[in-house]
């Protein structure tokens, strides 16, 4: 895609990735208000509004956190205005508190949410399965295959919500976020945003015992609706080739599921149930493709959502049926799956030969033998490798002093820390976690607790974590990470600078005001490249009787970058000297930067393609070896 | 007929800008195309990998193991990592270009005889999955069209030589044209034609190539 296609006036046919046809199905429909808090896979749904912020007109928020953005949309859509959120499903255990809420008060004005699974864990702590929460909150789900089908969702999922006055979630998994297909495009016709006056509305969106009770049968009642007008559903495709076996599917699984039977030589010879409305699920559609079948096989990644309601179906409209799935171990709820994956499923159900792909795989593997790991790692010049190597010195001098350390660390580039060379860490779970349980840690254990969060995961979900520490006096040692923007999502603002979405000016919220103003007594702010006094800053944080915070700032290296290159700045890149370096190797043993590397005599080099001239491994060689590349200026 | 690229390299050599190209040329000239993008973390130096899939039967965004046509690398060590995805008979369409990671590095200096993978050492391994595996100098000769980020245009210009690449050359360079900065259009094209004609000198030996212009 290039931009000019999502706000492309003409329906013609473009190249789109899954998030980007979301975003236009969503102009299409004319959405006026959309919040996000950026997460794989969905971040692109977010940056392809901010790019195209200035050209139509819509109100846009990078909210703190996805219930914020939640409710950013729901009060949108109380007042009647169409809305749209996008999260990745770990972000929807945060806003499902008002998910829930939302299912009973309902909306007025359509209001939508994507929310993307992420099987495999590719970018991700869990490999949740996020389609049980519309069931238990009474919200109904699509699942697009195709982004073309993503597309097409989002503009009906408008539709449904106002006719229904329920919020929809589209419910998507990476491998449909991160698809690129043909889209066709549809009219682009944008209003004009107005203001409305809420009194004449005529509106209420209060719930509260009884009244809860009152609309928990109206929930019901709009459940029953939604699960008719689902049996006629255009997302839901049956492909009847008359055959004793068929397949029920949904989501990307469906286009594997194609691809399967072409490996098998299978194509139009077996029965397909394709599913796009997935709750309510339309019962008499997935009974009517059941009915006369001798073998189901159903095909979903992770856990046995559809499998599950085609046996409560069955046990009814065909006893006998016999149902392939994960309960038959033919598929597994772990993992992701593929094309392979799946023809070896259904070849096993149908109980024909399928040679599988086990031999080629493990052919392959041989092969990677000699290959070394490529671990996601710090770019070059990023703050968080300075800060590390300051917070490890610290660690090092502390522990021979007899300090022992548990290190918690959270959800953000500095992730990272936990993967080889480097391999540090004792806990690492969801946002904001960090300092959550170093209140706990610090009750129980001996060791000294440090944890790690990163200003937009501070800003998400670890202040009322910090508040508590203060509150209860609890004595940990908790390190910010603050390089201005939501870095490992692709660089989108937060409140640690003035900008907010499409780099328009708002108010810069510092985190060591909010520190300060929740009674942290212990705070110091540093520069991430200034190891040296990091080192001593950490170190008295480290053993200061109580909360200590230190803020280590320096703007990420990458969005650092194109500041610099819009500025017209050179990056100037450092040289190893060869005439003076005594390859003591400190370089490579501390710093492990991906601009490193040695040639042939096992000499230390820099290569300039790479390097960011951060400075960083010149203040850490003994012998002042590494030295910056002089330009004419 | 279809056509499965599988794409790899490190993040920060541009395999995203390479796969838009191509897309969006096909999107102009009525042809299918699908693709699966692997990008997690929105950072430099990390394994990234697309599966580019062009054709009417193609379906699935991930390419069955065993039916890319050509695995492309814009980083030699990345070759090995997806062999699985790749013809026995396949073409290896591979940068002359090793970034060797800090985990490899590493072990170098912490372990005596440890060596550093070579470009060598990768291609006469390969050797016994595919004949036809053909190293680009890429970023020799992005050097050469005056802008060191032109890698993965240089692939462009590499895979349009080849007759089983069925996007039209000219939609290629439009695209090229419109999805990269405008003061680097020029180079861009330049680095196109330097991979083409590269190819007609190497990879040109092993498989069925369009006619030179």
């Amino acid at each position: 895609m290039v931009l000019k296609d999502v706000l492309s006036k003409e329906k013609k046919n473009a190249f789109m990735l899954g998030n980007e046809a979301i975003a236009r199905g969503a102009l299409e429909a004319d959405v006026k208000v959309v919040a996000f808090y950026p997460g794989a896979p969905t971040s692109e749904v977010l940056d392809t509004f901010a790019e195209a912020l200035d050209k139509f007109d819509y109100q846009m928020e990078i909210a703190t956190n996805e219930k914020v953005a939640l409710e950013v949309c729901a009060g949108a859509a109380f007042a009647g205005v169409r809305s749209l959120t996008a999260m990745k499903s770990v972000g929807m255990n945060v806003a499902s508190d008002t998910l829930f809420v939302l299912g009973y008060t309902g909306v007025k004005g359509g209001l939508v949410i994507v929310m993307a699974d992420d099987p495999h864990a590719h970018s991700s702590q869990s490999e949740q399965d996020g389609r049980f929460f519309a069931p238990n909150a009474y919200i109904p789900m699509l699942e697009p295959s195709t982004p073309q089908e993503a597309k097409d969702m989002v503009k009906k999922a408008f539709e449904i919500s106002e006719r229904h006055r329920v919020p929809v979630l589209i419910r998507t998994v990476t491998r449909v976020n991160h698809q690129s297909g043909i889209v066709q495009l549809g009219e682009l016709n944008r209003g004009e945003f107005k203001k409305v006056k809420w009194k004449e509305l005529g509106e209420e969106y209060a719930t509260l015992g009884a009244v809860a009770r009152q609309k928990k049968l109206k929930m019901l009642e709009r459940s029953a609706k939604l699960a008719e007008e689902f049996e006629t559903s255009e997302f839901n495709l049956t492909r009847n080739a008359g055959s004793d076996v068929g397949i029920v599917t949904s989501s990307v699984s469906y286009l594997y599921v194609l691809e399967a039977l072409k490996m098998l030589n299978l194509q139009g010879k077996v029965s397909i149930l394709k599913l796009g409305t997935t709750y309510p699920l339309p019962k008499s559609t997935v009974k009517a493709f059941i009915k006369d079948l001798k073998k189901v096989v159903v095909v979903e990644e992770l856990s046995p959502y559809l499998e599950k309601k085609v046996y409560a179906i069955a046990k009814d409209t065909n006893p006998h049926l016999a149902i392939f799935g994960k309960n038959s171990g033919t598929f597994s709820e772990a993992w992701e799956y593929n094309p392979n994956v799946v023809a070896k499923g259904i070849a096993s159900a149908m109980g024909i030969a399928y040679a599988g792909h086990g031999v080629i795989v493990k052919e392959a593997e041989q092969f990677k033998e000699i290959i070394p790991d490529r671990y996601p790692t710090f770019c070059a010049g990023c703050p968080h490798r300075a800060t590390f190597v300051a917070l490890n010195q610290a660690l090092k001098i502390q522990a021979a002093k007899g300090q022992e350390h548990y290190f918690a660390n959270d959800i953000g580039c500095y992730s990272m820390w936990i993967f080889p060379p480097i391999s540090r860490g004792d806990s690492s779970l969801c946002m904001g976690a960090s300092v959550g349980v170093a209140n706990g840690l610090s009750h129980v254990i001996e060791e000294r607790v440090v944890a790690v969060v990163g200003d937009s995961t501070f800003y998400h979900a670890a202040i009322p974590a910090l508040i508590d520490a203060v509150h209860n006096g609890n004595k940990f040692t908790l390190l910010i990470l603050d390089n201005s923007v939501t870095a490992m999502t692709g660089q989108q603002f937060n409140p640690s600078t003035e900008f907010t979405a499409g780099g328009r000016q708002g108010k810069k919220v510092p985190i060591e005001d909010i520190c300060r103003a929740v009674g942290v007594e212990f705070l110091e702010v540093v520069d991430s490249y200034d190891v040296k006094n990091n080192v001593e800053v950490f170190r008295k944080a480290l053993d200061f009787d109580g909360l200590a915070v230190v803020v280590s700032r320096r703007e990420c290296a990458l969005y650092g970058d194109r500041n610099k290159r819009s500025r017209g700045e050179k990056i100037v890149p450092f040289y190893v000297d060869k005439n003076t370096c005594k390859r003591p190797y400190v370089c490579l043993r501390t710093f492990y930067c991906p601009a490193y590397e040695l040639d042939e005599d096992r000499q230390p080099r820099i290569s300039p393609e790479l390097c960011d001239g951060c400075s960083v491994c010149s203040q850490l060689c003994p012998i002042q070896s590494i030295k910056r590349v002089e330009v004419e200026t | 007929m279809s056509l499965n690229i599988f794409i790899c390299g490190v993040g920060g050599q541009g395999l995203v800008l390479l796969t838009t190209v191509i897309g969006n040329a096909c999107a102009k000239i009525g042809m299918k195309v699908v693709t699966g993008e692997m990008y997690g973390l929105s950072q430099r130096s990390g394994a990234v990998s697309v599966h580019l899939r062009i054709g009417e039967d193609v379906f699935s965004p991930l390419i069955p193991y065993g039916e890319a046509d050509i695995l492309l690398s814009l980083e030699a060590i990345e070759t090995m990592r997806y062999l699985e995805y790749l013809k026995k008979d396949g073409v290896v369409l591979m940068n002359k270009r090793i970034m060797h990671p800090p985990v490899e590095t590493s072990k170098i200096i912490t372990s005596k005889g440890a060596k550093y993978l070579t470009i060598e050492d990768v291609v006469s391994k390969l050797k016994s999955w595919t004949p036809n595996i053909a190293v680009i100098d890429a970023l020799g000769l992005a050097r050469e069209s005056g802008n060191v980020r032109t890698e993965n245009t240089v692939f462009l210009g590499c895979l349009s030589a080849l007759e089983a690449f069925p996007v039209d050359e000219n939609a290629i360079r439009e695209s090229i044209a419109e999805a990269v900065p405008q003061k680097t259009v020029e180079q861009n094209l330049k680095a196109f034609d330097l991979g083409k004609k590269s190819a007609h000198d190497s990879l040109c030996t092993l498989v069925q190539c369009k006619q030179p212009p």
